[in-house]
């Protein structure tokens, strides 16, 4: 691509991974670039400065003249992520209600892998004698049971002074209905303790549920005093080197924020990173013209699997973060343990496995040469032929063929009696059924027929896996966006702003409530758009969504449901039986209906990077750089294979399979059968070669 | 033997695949059924069978169901054998005539046939909220007989060719107390054994009938493999292990259940010969039950990724006398024994199975003591509550402390305990307490889980059904020199007049009243001698345990300000404890 047609206005998009700071830079016609440096996990500002020093140099400018001319700048971040898995938080005391201080620990005996009783809990992140009661009850309807004893506030500070706790979560029964006692306790607390970091439960979660509650607000305290100093330093960097404008964060909720409002809640960043796969996904969506999209993202050690329904990204109400229940609006995404660094191993009975162990980054792969013996993916792939021997990531690593068939040879092809070949396409097969699995677990859990859906396959390893997946699946078709391996970085360019509020509201749905709803909402809007004002925002750009959490009376997990058709009690029963309907295949009529809580997401939209779509003349059929040999899947197996330059590749082109694409941050595999084309804005679409009989 | 060559590769796929077709039939439940005990709590079990019965996948579930199933798709290959056809579908429940665990676990077995071949069974087992009886909600702590228990099911032919047979259909309808409910779960469970049946048959097609068969039949055998690999690590010899309760639901008594395990090269023997004879009360064990139960002990004792598939049982054998609790006759009432006797059996068989491989040894889970509640509320709407807040402490293995207050031991502690705030949302409660106690976890170089206080005001009159095990002495027992944990207690009073001691078992009419469960714990595994001093320091900390359990027991000598190791008086202290 020529970097001269990245001209300003910027937007630029930097994804903090485990081994590369990903940055893009979106220019005013749509046009891309994307570069990746080593990050930096001791200092991550390094890492940060680097990529956008590097992606400066692309673009012949230096960092200065680049950040000048940024009117936009996402940032996404794995710090709180890697606080709470390094466990390097904060040290925190919890303040609970007197008598119930060890639902953190008891965790409502949760426990991931039921058969794995071995495997103990992960420490609760705050230990037993640095959670305290506190005299004080409010009661199941919000009324004061017990006033807040201010004197065992007072003792518990104290306590907490002696031990160097650092930072204090609140969380006392009930505080869902009536925050008075947290919001008492922690003036208290300021009072005597100026300096101390405080938040509530009802503050950062309102939701029933003590556990849930305490396990998110003990996160927040945990990470924030490592997250938002971190937040602040970078901005002033960036400020400092030119940047006009706030550096935005991506959160859970796929939306950014700026660096402020984020403090206030640095635990919604949990899943910043890969939220931003939303951004990516929209924009993919007006290119493909589909609605119905679902994207596997396949890095070094895991997929995640997001789904868009009509143009929606589904959501959830709470996330699992090593074990520790974080229950805040997030894109819902469904990671499995299958990357490139996934490490196939023969069993005591003699059975082939894929996973769940990884060889991470480091020492990576047997073919990375830097340590790792153990066959991966990543060294099928190249036994295979799908990856050539050499440089690899833009040339970070060099991947030596020998040492990966070696690994495979002595690990898997030996033990079994197979071919180093048929063990490497053994290994991908499993790897690939693992993807489609959890594909179809995503779909069939929400009621929806993937066959009606066109994957995305991305992240650097996943454009090998998408033709053969998609076609397991029955996908209509496959797309692969040139930048798959910079996927979050570049969805972090296409992000709005978003702030999502919750109210708890448990109240049966009956009439004479559409008016206690409507006003109960309008405050909420009034708060999310004033929070939008400050961000400058004009009141067209924001745009509110309601939705309500309803449930049967006796259910444990509520179905959320938007609002966008009104507050009529009809209109909303209607709106719970259908998606109840859908989502468990019955409804009760007239049943009686409970709410359990309002929401408002509340968006201020940044114009969008619309796809440079270039005018396509003629249909080309460009001739491949060259030939290997390259195992395509069971069917085929192995056969000479064209090799295609991305680099070559202009919309309106096609190629028909097998075929594999070099790209700079990926390679695709075409499949016999299959026909490739380059969309308008430039991505790829496979297709069943047959589709459109254009071949 | 079968005439094809088994690809190790292709094996793999298969496993995975018949794998994921097990959890895609309990995801289409969880998403389809009707109760929240399906929905929400996840108390049923969805598995593929082979043709001959053997269990081949079953993914998803709780584990007590686990290895159970086959008996149910033996039982009806044995009832209609040759006349089954494409289209049926069966359903049964009776645990002495029909290949059933306990009464209210329905189980559906519908036949797979490719080609006009039967080539395997899709099934689902699920607890039904209720089924007549003497109790509502399946559970009657008085019952003496089955026919207190509710409705009986041989196995039916449900559904002929296709075609619903609507007369037993409404059968069964009728003798539900909430037909609604039961109806929606029988749809779901068509639903989930329908889309498994319909992936079987594709994936049979797409390999060739034959040869989808042999590789169901080298599944067995890699499972068969696995296990007799595992087996054959532990020494020969003949184990003895006994656990059991200390009543039989109506009066104190010894209710013993003795295993004596044999091992020999690479297979195991579990015989119960001198177990107690079956009882009066609802705590009898179905072979089913007892089958699951033994699976359970084996498949947690071992390597937790064992395929869960019947071949693993090949190598496994199992003499349990008719006539005592493992194996009763009928009319024996026998709906608690998925929790009890079950708990009892795996324990024996956990105990036995320790002293071969002492390392992989595992202390009991406290026994619970809670029962639960019952009445209406302000509304006068009825309503049915757990005091499952009064969960007991799990026990330790080597490498981990117990779980602290945790769900029943049978289901792993898959069960999730509600949080407080929806109880109280919910019923007419106000819940005091729910905080560890101290110096309840049996003491070890990794201790048990600690049991609970927990102290709820019922604010209604209730019916209070309780089933109180681990009160008398202790049930969450240490192993390789690790001791119990303490035992549980309930009490009771009502509120302005005073306590009412509740029975072990039985039924208490209660006006408002504060029930508290003071939870049993978890035993601990190996000598409390040689626990980390720094997780001794911690407990002491955290008081889990007392400053003087850690000086007695477990040779911790703490600093004057009670703050540090006191290195130099703990190694004395230890070496006289040692001694001692």
């Amino acid at each position: 691509m020529n970097v001269d047609e990245v001209a300003p206005p910027f937007r630029i998009g930097i994804d903090i991974g485990g081994t590369f700071t990903d940055i893009v830079v979106a220019g005013a016609e749509g046009r891309l670039l994307a570069h990746k440096a080593p990050s930096t996990p001791e200092d991550r500002t390094i890492g940060v400065l680097d990529a956008i020093a590097g992606a400066a140099r692309a673009l012949g400018r230096d960092t200065e003249a680049l950040l000048r001319d940024t009117d936009l700048l996402v940032h996404g971040s794995t710090v709180a992520t890697n606080t709470l898995l390094e466990k390097k938080g904060a040290r925190v005391g919890l303040l609970t209600t007197e008598g119930f201080r060890d639902s953190l620990e008891i965790r409502r005996g949760l426990r991931r892998e039921v058969w794995d009783h071995r495997t103990p809990f992960p420490p609760p992140l705050v230990p037993r004698r640095l959670r305290l009661g506190v005299m004080e009850r409010i009661g199941a309807a919000g009324e004061v049971l017990k006033p807040l004893d201010r004197d065992s506030v007072l003792r518990a500070i104290e306590r907490f002074r002696a031990e160097g706790v650092e930072a204090i979560a609140i969380c006392f029964l009930n505080s869902f209905r009536n925050p008075v006692h947290e919001h008492a306790c922690r003036a208290i607390i300021q009072q005597a303790w100026p300096d101390a970091w405080v938040s509530c439960s009802g503050d950062i979660a309102p939701i029933m549920g003590e556990y849930e509650r305490s396990t998110t607000v003990v996160a927040n305290a945990y990470v924030g005093p490592r997250v938002v100093p971190y937040l602040r330093s970078l901005e002033a960097r960036l400020s400092g080197l030119g940047l006009r404008h706030p550096l935005l964060i991506v959160q859970s909720n796929g939306g950014a924020l700026s660096v402020p409002e984020v403090a206030h809640q640095p635990v919604q960043m949990v899943l910043s990173g890969p939220a931003a796969g939303v951004g990516a996904i929209r924009y993919f969506g007006r290119d493909t013209g589909s609605s119905d999209l679902v994207s596997i993202e396949v890095g070094g050690t895991s997929c995640d699997v997001t789904l868009m329904r009509d143009g929606v990204v589904q959501m959830t109400d709470q996330l699992d973060v090593e074990g520790h229940c974080i229950a805040i609006p997030s894109v819902e995404i469904h990671t499995i343990g299958a990357g490139g660094g996934t490490i196939g191993h023969v069993d005591a009975g003699g059975m082939l496995q894929a996973g769940p162990g990884g060889a991470g980054a480091r020492p990576g792969p047997a073919s990375y040469g830097l340590g790792g013996t153990l066959p991966t993916v990543t060294d099928a792939q190249l036994v295979l032929g799908r990856l050539a021997p050499g440089p690899y990531a833009g040339g970070a690593i060099s991947l030596d063929l020998d040492k990966a068939a070696r690994a495979i040879e002595q690990y898997i092809a030996g033990p079994l009696g197979l071919t180093v070949e048929q063990a490497a396409a053994g290994l991908i097969r499993l790897v690939e059924q693992n993807i489609q699995h959890a594909v179809e677990r995503v779909s069939i859990e929400r009621g929806y027929d993937i066959r009606n859906f066109t994957l995305i396959a991305a992240g650097g390893a996943g454009p090998l896996h998408g033709a053969s997946v998609g076609r397991a699946l029955g996908c209509a078709a496959v797309y692969v966006p040139r930048l798959a391996g910079v996927f979050c970085a570049f969805g972090m360019c296409n992000t709005d702003v978003r702030l999502d509020r919750i109210r708890s509201w448990y109240k049966r749905l009956d009439e004479g409530q559409s008016s206690l709803l409507e006003a109960a909402f309008g405050e909420m809007e009034a708060q999310a758009s004033a929070a939008l004002a400050r961000q400058g925002f004009s009141r067209e750009a924001i745009q509110l969504e309601r939705g309500l959490a309803l449930r049967y009376p006796g259910q444990q997990w509520p179905v959320s449901i938007p609002c966008e058709d009104g507050l009529a009690v009809e209109v909303i029963r209607r709106g719970f039986e259908e998606a109840h309907q859908r989502l468990y295949g019955h409804h009760q009529p007239s049943g009686e209906i409970e709410a359990l809580g309002l929401k408002v997401a509340a968006r201020g939209h940044l114009p969008m990077a619309a796809p440079a779509l270039a005018e396509v003349e003629a249909r080309r059929w460009p001739e491949p750089l060259g030939r290997r040999p390259v195992w395509i899947n069971d069917r085929t197996g192995t056969v000479s294979t064209p090799i295609h330059d991305g680099r070559h590749l202009l919309p309106g082109d096609a190629v028909i399979g097998p075929a594999i694409i070099d790209e700079a941050t990926t390679t695709l595999l075409v499949e016999g059968g299959q026909r490739l084309r380059v969309t308008a804005a430039g991505n790829y679409l496979i297709e069943p070669a047959q589709k459109d009989g254009a071949a | 033997m079968n005439a094809f060559a088994i690809d190790p590769i292709r094996l793999a796929v298969v496993q995975k695949q018949v794998d994921h077709i097990s959890q895609q039939m309990g995801w289409i439940m969880t998403r389809t059924a009707r109760s929240p005990i399906f929905s929400q709590s996840h108390d049923f079990t969805c598995f593929v069978a082979g043709a001959s019965g053997d269990i081949i996948a079953q993914a998803d579930g709780i584990p007590i169901h686990s290895g159970g199933g086959g008996f149910a798709v033996r039982a009806t290959l044995q009832a209609f054998g040759e006349e089954m056809a494409e289209g049926d579908v069966y359903l049964l429940s009776d645990p002495y005539t029909a290949g059933g665990n306990h009464l209210p676990d329905w189980t559906m077995i519908r036949p797979v046939f490719v080609g006009g071949r039967l080539c395997g069974f899709t099934c689902n087992r699920a607890h039904q909220s209720d089924i007549g009886g003497g109790a509502a909600g399946t559970y009657n702590p008085e019952a003496t007989e089955i026919f207190h228990e509710g409705i009986r099911l041989p196995v039916l032919r449900l559904v002929e060719g296709g075609k619903l047979r609507r007369d037993l259909f409404n059968l069964l309808l009728l003798n539900s107390r909430c037909p609604d409910l039961m109806e929606g779960d029988l749809n779901a469970m068509f639903g989930s054994t329908r889309i498994g049946a319909e992936r079987v048959a594709a994936m049979l097609s797409e390999m060739g009938v034959d040869c989808g068969l042999a590789y169901f039949d080298a599944l067995l055998r890699y499972g068969e493999a696995r296990m007799r690999a595992e087996i054959a690590k532990l020494p020969n010899g003949i184990y003895l292990g006994e656990d059991g309760s200390d009543t039989d639901c109506f009066q104190a008594m010894e209710v013993p259940v003795r295993v004596a395990l044999e091992i020999r090269d690479d297979t195991l023997v579990f015989d119960f010969t001198g177990s107690a004879p079956q009882i009066r009360g609802f705590k009898n064990s179905s072979l089913a039950n007892t089958y699951s139960a033994v699976y359970v002990a084996v498949a947690t004792f071992f390597d937790h990724s064992l395929p869960r598939n019947e071949g693993l049982f090949r190598p496994v054998s199992i003499i349990a006398p008719e006539g005592t609790v493992v194996n009763a006759r009928p009319p024996a009432p026998m709906t608690m024994n998925t929790v009890h006797p079950a708990t009892d059996i795996i324990y024996a068989c956990w105990k036995a199975l320790a002293q071969a491989a002492p390392e992989r040894g595992c202390a009991g889970w406290g026994k619970a003591c809670y029962g639960l509640s019952s009445g209406r509320d302000a509304e006068g709407r009825v309503f049915v509550m757990y005091h499952w807040h009064g969960a007991s402490g799990g026990g330790a293995v080597k490498g981990r402390d117990g779980f602290p207050s945790v769900g029943h031991m049978i289901s792993l502690g898959g069960l999730t305990l509600p949080n407080v705030e929806g109880y109280e949302q919910a019923y007419p409660v106000r819940i005091h307490r729910q905080e560890l106690r101290r110096d309840t976890a049996g003491a070890g170089e990794f201790r048990g889980g600690p049991g609970v206080d927990y102290v709820c005001e019922v604010l209604a009159p209730t019916e209070h059904a309780i089933r109180a095990e681990g009160v008398r002495r202790p049930s969450g027992y240490g192993i390789n020199g690790g001791l119990d944990g303490a035992v549980g207690k309930l009490e009771v009073e009502e509120l302005g007049k005073g306590p009412r001691p509740p029975p072990q078992y039985g039924i208490q009419r209660l006006g408002p009243s504060r029930i508290r469960v003071l939870s049993s714990a978890g035993g601990g595994w190996g000598d409390p001698l040689r626990r980390d001093l720094g997780a001794v320091l911690a407990d002491v900390l955290d008081g889990i345990i007392s400053e003087e359990a850690a000086r007695d027991v477990y040779g911790l000598v703490l600093t004057r300000d009670g703050r540090a190791v006191d290195h130099e008086q703990t190694s004395l202290r230890r070496a006289l404890l040692m001694k001692a």
